[in-house]
């Protein structure tokens, strides 16, 4: 066997220092409780309501995506996972100890979201599907409830867990850009929350064209079993983030090759 | 063997490193000198493949650091003890080094064992002193078991007791037949550790030697008391010699020994009360050095 430094190498190492800081675990508990607390809430609350709901909200009702609402906050935990796991690295220095002992860049970059993804994927399929079967046991008896057998529904709810992953990678690639803690937080969150009240404040007929385009947007058209009115369909929503999360992490990479360390 | 040629990096307006063209040979400890500022951290980040050079070459062992195909085992370096994540501990820090290297596992009992850390290794390396953040960083230098080191100010926060392990330390590296490169402000702390000396002002090589070479060749200064101090100034001034009164009424005479200041004297007329040649420290010759270098740059002339 080679004793080159090669990717598989470098994932050993990346996989070593993810799990060695209590960040990312600090991160992934808080996904835990926000997913699953409030798909316990939210559900708990619609079943409480259900007999005094209108008729039009039954009918556009979604047993899916309303026990899947705890991921529209946890995805600023993924988030922060992937921010941190590479502004910390710059923030101590360490970044240098780690370029020294693999001077390829890139391949550095690729062991930190091999790590980083297939963690989160795991991490998030689990959650969103105890989150789901959590809100379907409130829902039962009183509200609609789906049923993982139905290929849509189990569809909308894997996707949830990509849509956790993708945006986990989102904030690691806003954090090789930007090389600041602060300043990802800030972008990520301003990408997420800030961008959807601009857009309110703008003309109905461009909020429509708009809002699809958001990344929460394409989170909603992946959770949705159902094609919505104002979403894209799941396909197009899921490329359309992938596209978005890929060109933040390329144009990090190109940065990274080419910047001082 | 480190071979910088030509090597060159600006930042903005800034000229970091300036045309710096050197060899580090294999089995001595050279000591990289210069005062603040003057490009020695960031000539060793572009020897470690940090920093680009904006132009010219660092190869070790004949190759840039961005070939070698298992970095940790032909470089080893110290050039922050800070930068490793505070969170992590002694032992996961180097944990993650040797995986990426492929360096056995046991390895890492050693070099803790080695730098003295043993009894921290599994404590956060947030919590440790500079002294022991500098003593994990010679840990980390020391994994790979490399043929060519680097020490950034290595010895910032240690202690007398650990001060004196380093140096002995260079020293046993380069019996051994490794490239010891240590950088310093510090030309006392050179001269007990250093065989050569490579002195940088303002990222140019000002000049490259041993420690006896660098002494040899510097102007001493002769100490003269007359009773006629007046007089004898502008003999020796006459005679070639530059002149400086001391407070005590002395005269420092250079550009001049002993021996032709006391035929001066004897011609002049002038009756010596004292005659006292000193060869100048090696602190003084850089400080020499390295106060001149500042002037060349500060004017932008040309130098060699
Ligand atoms: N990343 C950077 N960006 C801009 N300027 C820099 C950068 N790194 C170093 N410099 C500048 O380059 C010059 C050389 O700095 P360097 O840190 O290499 O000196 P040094 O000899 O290590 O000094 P010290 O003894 O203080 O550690 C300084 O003028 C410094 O301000
Ligand atoms: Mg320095």
């Amino acid at each position: 066997m080679s004793d080159r430094v090669t990717l598989a190498s470098t994932t050993r190492a990346e996989w070593i220092k993810f799990r060695s800081v209590r960040s990312t675990l600090t991160g992934y508990l808080v996904t835990v409780v926000l997913t699953i607390g409030l798909a316990a809430l939210i559900t708990s609350a619609i079943r409480t309501h259900w007999t005094s709901t209108t008729e039009l909200r039954r009918i556009t009702f979604d047993p899916v995506s309303s026990s899947l609402g705890g991921t529209l906050f946890a995805q600023f935990a993924v988030g922060v996972i992937g921010i941190l796991f590479i502004t910390s690295e710059y923030a101590s220095g360490s970044i240098r100890t780690t370029f020294a002992a693999t001077p390829r860049r890139g391949t550095v970059m690729v062991a930190k979201l091999l790590v980083l993804s297939a963690t989160t994927l795991v991490m998030a399929e689990v959650v969103v599907l105890a989150a789901f079967l959590l809100g379907q046991r409130i829902y039962q008896g009183v509200v609609p409830t789906a049923s993982l057998g139905d290929g849509a529904v189990l569809r909308a709810v894997l996707l949830g867990g990509v849509y956790l992953t993708l945006l986990a990678i989102l904030g690691f690639g806003l954090g090789l850009i930007l090389r600041s803690q602060s300043a990802a937080i800030s972008v990520f969150t301003s990408l997420l929350l800030v961008l959807p009240i601009i857009v309110i404040i703008l003309p109905t007929s461009w909020q429509n064209t708009i809002t699809k385009w958001e990344p929460s947007a394409l989170g909603r058209a992946m959770m949705s079993p159902t094609p919505a009115l104002d979403t894209f369909g799941w396909a197009t929503g899921t490329l359309v983030l992938c596209l978005y999360v890929a060109a933040v992490v390329v144009t990090g990479i190109v940065l990274v090759n080419r910047r001082d360390a | 063997m480190i071979r910088l040629t030509s090597l060159t990096k600006r930042y903005g307006d800034t000229v970091a490193v300036d045309d710096l063209d050197v060899e580090i040979r294999p089995g001595v400890v050279t000591g990289f000198l210069g005062p603040n500022g003057s490009g020695k951290s960031t000539t060793m980040r572009i020897i470690m493949g940090l920093d680009a050079p904006t132009s010219g070459s660092a190869t070790i062992n004949g190759r840039r650091y961005h070939d070698l195909e298992r970095p940790l085992h032909e470089v080893g370096a110290l050039l922050d003890a800070k930068s490793v994540h505070p969170g992590r501990s002694a032992r996961n820090h180097l944990r993650a080094l040797a995986a990426s290297n492929r360096i056995p596992p046991r390895r890492i009992d050693d070099v803790l064992d080695f730098a003295g850390i043993t009894s921290v290794a599994d404590k956060k390396v947030g919590g440790f002193s500079l002294g022991m953040s500098q003593r994990l960083g010679i840990a980390a230098a020391m994994l790979g078991d490399p043929g060519v080191l680097l020490f950034d100010e290595p010895v910032n926060g240690l202690d007398p007791e650990g001060i004196r392990w380093i140096r002995e330390l260079f020293r046993s590296l380069a019996t051994e037949g490794r490239t010891v490169f240590v950088s310093s402000h510090l030309m006392s702390e050179m001269a007990l550790s250093a065989d050569e000396i490579i002195v940088i002002g303002r990222g140019r090589l000002i000049t490259q030697g041993t420690v006896g070479d660098l002494t040899a060749s510097a102007d001493g200064v002769v100490t003269v008391r007359a009773v006629d101090a007046d007089r004898l100034a502008n003999a020796i001034e006459v005679g070639g010699g530059h002149v400086e009164r001391r407070n005590d009424g002395t005269l420092a005479v250079s550009s001049l020994n002993a021996e032709a200041i006391g035929r001066i004297a004897l011609d002049a007329g002038v009756a010596l009360s004292e005659l006292t040649p000193r060869r100048a420290s090696l602190e003084e010759v850089y400080m020499d050095l390295t106060a001149d270098a500042v002037e060349y740059s500060s004017t932008a002339a040309p130098h060699e």
